[in-house]
């Protein structure tokens, strides 16, 4: 569960977020949509602790995350390729990742086999370092290494842009999955409405910092959300 | 018109880097040894005709120059090949503009022909010219005049036939084993009089100033050298072929599973030794450290330095230190472009300064087994290289790793070349005083007071106590860590 009380992030005397009150659910998939520079990534990252809050906090599973190490172990995200270490192979990454997590060798070679259609068989055995790879496929690697640690909670930002249509499908698939299956967690924020909707229960739009919007998908939201972005 | 716009391209990618201005200390600092070197080469090209008259009595000074010149070319040449920066303006944006092909390359080519940097050697030429025109063998100003035209031809030869090589060869890790393997049988032979450079060097170099057109034979070379290069462009045109064959292939990928055995904290170790190995910036600093290894030769055996006991533990705790010290500057921004994945990932801040301190520790003990030869010369070396030692694995592991967490700036670790200074700023210059000046400083005071021997032993044991302590002043490095983590994270999200 992560809840979010009073969060606020300033820079240059701006509020670039103002969050009052968010309660996310454990299970809960959660989608996040708003134009650029409404601050999508800036509560990603206040969430992972890798900017400071200029007032309030973020808690996951009740304890608060800045300054602190212990929500790294149920947290899995992939924000941008600031998450990948490009020297590496693909290979080389997830041991290292799955090691972090202390995941012993068979484990890894079983999770990355439950990754075999998600790669397409392009990411593995192609020695090739990551900064070789495609934007795409990249991603790939990115969003497969959050999930090496058998994270509660998943976020993911963009992880639908830079892929081609088939892996888009393939991973609306996987994660549908995992959300069944395990009950995990989800934040992922999107540029495209149709697979936002396609995967999460709930959206809630950002505008300039504000949640403007926080509604529960049916079968009209897409429309809702297509009227509410047309110019 | 469009060269001159590529060349004020080039200009404003420089002077438009984020890091220029704010870098401005550093600049000036640059520019100030920039000067000083400037100023000993000329200096050099005063003295050196007596320094050679003393070394070699048996010839004229102009004689033995002229003898060591081709060994000074081939050396510059190696120092080129494994130092020269490739083009630096990536010509992508531009080959998709309606510009020739042709003027491109040339452009490319002929770009560091241009940069005065390449000609410091006629600070040394041109002093020294003036002995070959006033006095024997040749008297003659037209000799010096193309002794210095010969030495512009030979910078251009060299310039053209290292970039070619480069190009052609990328930097293959075997050329650096090969060029090391031709100087020492060249040196050998030399020593041994088996076959002597020197002689046909002279023989060369004698004919090349003395005959008025010998430098036109150095003009062809380098025209051959010019017209090589193109032909090379021409059949790598694509920018895809030439960059596979500058990577080298993969061959060098190597494990390091070795580390792995050491659970989370061996397996960041092997992640930051690959880092070394993988990327040309820490390669480079890899190379300058085995360089610094060598320091001792130079110093240890010299008479003047006996009793400069400040100097000669300088020298020690860069000859003990050397790996810790080049990449100690760099701990933690090493790991800016990906600090975002070790930040959110199960990484504890203890395991990762640990981490660190354990491998800032294994560089000490290897460079300490590597530089026991030394001990050979005597004593005084034995106790100078424990102390110093001692001082680098309690005191400045610490200093280093505590002060690391200031700089925020992001290394970029693909460009590479020895003297790249992206990313340094006056931060690294500050953490010099503390770690290699003040030592010195504080060991030269206490010679006065012929205290040297009790200021070395003082700072032996303040490194015992430093490994003593080694857990609380950790603590204290993490907590510093975790406080600046927020920092850290802005500075390494913004690119150069």
């Amino acid at each position: 569960m992560i809840e979010v009380t009073e969060l606020k992030k300033f820079y240059n005397g701006v509020a670039v977020l103002d969050i009052p009150s968010l309660v996310i659910a454990n299970g809960e998939s959660f989608g996040l949509v708003g134009n650029n520079g409404a601050g999508k990534t800036t509560f990603f990252r206040l969430i992972l602790d890798l900017i400071e809050a200029s007032s309030g906090e973020v808690r996951v599973n009740g304890e608060t995350v800045a300054r602190r190490d212990e929500w790294k172990s149920y947290v899995g995200s992939f924000l941008d390729e600031g998450f990948l270490i490009d020297f590496l192979t693909p290979e080389e990454f997830f041991s290292f990742t799955g090691k972090v997590y202390g995941k012993s060798k068979e484990d890894i070679t079983v999770f990355l086999e439950s990754m075999t259609e998600f790669f397409n068989g392009e990411i593995l055995g192609k020695r090739k370092f990551i900064r070789d790879l495609s934007k795409g496929n990249q991603k790939k690697v990115g969003i497969a290494a959050a999930l090496i640690g058998d994270p509660q909670i998943l976020i993911l930002d963009e992880p639908f842009t830079a892929l081609d249509p088939s892996s888009q499908i393939r991973l609306k698939r996987m994660l549908n999955e995992l959300k069944a299956t395990q009950n995990m967690t989800m934040l992922i924020s999107s540029h495209d409405l149709n697979h936002v909707t396609d995967v999460c229960e709930r959206i809630v739009v950002l505008e300039k910092g504000h949640i403007v919007n926080d509604i529960f998908t049916n079968e009209d939201t897409l429309k809702e959300l297509e009227a509410y972005f047309a110019v | 018109m469009i060269t001159f716009e590529l060349f004020k391209h080039q200009w404003l990618k420089t002077y438009r880097a984020p890091g220029f201005h704010r870098n401005l200390v550093v600049n000036i600092l640059l520019a100030i040894s920039g000067l000083y070197f400037a100023a000993m080469l000329v200096l050099m090209g005063f003295i050196a005709p007596s320094i050679l008259h003393d070394a070699l009595p048996d010839y004229q000074p102009v004689e033995a120059f002229n003898g060591l010149l081709l060994y000074i070319v081939l050396i510059i040449f190696a120092l080129r090949f494994l130092m020269q920066p490739l083009n630096a303006l990536d010509p992508t944006p531009y080959q998709i503009l309606p510009i020739k092909r042709t003027r491109l390359i040339n452009y490319l080519l002929l770009r560091p022909l241009f940069n005065p940097v390449n000609y410091a050697a006629l600070l040394f030429m041109i002093p020294f010219a003036g002995n070959i025109a006033w006095k024997a063998p040749y008297h003659s100003g037209w000799a010096a005049l193309r002794l210095l035209v010969i030495t512009v031809l030979f910078v251009w030869f060299n310039i053209l036939t290292a970039s070619l090589l480069k190009r052609r060869y990328g930097s293959n890790p075997w050329a650096m084993a090969v060029i090391m393997l031709v100087a020492g049988i060249l040196f050998l032979s030399e020593y041994f009089h088996v076959f002597s450079l020197f002689d046909i060097s002279l023989r060369i170099f004698d004919f090349l100033i003395g005959n008025p057109f010998g430098w036109l034979i150095v003009a062809g070379l380098a025209g051959l050298s010019f017209v090589l290069n193109k032909r090379f462009f021409s059949q790598h045109q694509y920018a895809e072929k030439a960059s596979k064959q500058a990577s080298g292939g993969k061959s060098y990928l190597k494990k390091f599973s070795f580390t792995d055995r050491f659970g989370k904290e061996g397996s960041f170790i092997s992640l930051i030794l690959k880092l070394i190995t993988r990327n040309k910036r820490t390669k480079s600093t890899l190379f300058v450290s085995i360089l610094f290894l060598l320091y001792g030769l130079f110093f240890y055996p010299k008479k003047m330095y006996d009793d400069n006991y400040g100097f000669t533990f300088f020298i020690a705790m860069i000859a003990t230190g050397s790996l810790m010290l080049m990449f100690g500057q760099w701990l933690i921004s090493w790991n800016g472009s990906h600090f975002d994945c070790l930040m959110t990932k199960k990484m504890n801040a203890d395991t990762y300064i640990r981490a660190n301190y354990t491998l800032m520790m294994l560089f000490n003990i290897l460079c300490f087994i590597v530089t026991t030869p030394y001990f050979f010369f005597g004593t005084k070396v034995i106790f100078l290289q424990v102390s110093a030692f001692l001082y680098n694995i309690g005191v400045n592991i610490f200093l280093l790793l505590y002060f690391a967490s200031y700089n925020t700036k992001r290394l970029n670790l693909n460009e590479g070349s020895a003297m790249n200074y992206q990313g340094t700023t006056y931060k690294n210059f500050l953490i010099v005083l503390p770690v290699m000046i003040g030592p010195m400083a504080i060991i030269g005071i206490a010679s006065i007071f012929g205290a040297e021997q009790v200021a070395i032993w003082v700072f032996a044991a303040l490194g015992v106590i430093g490994v003593i302590f080694s857990k609380p002043l950790l603590t204290l490095c993490q907590r510093r860590f975790i406080q600046r983590k927020y920092a850290l994270c802005e500075g390494f999200r913004k690119k150069e």
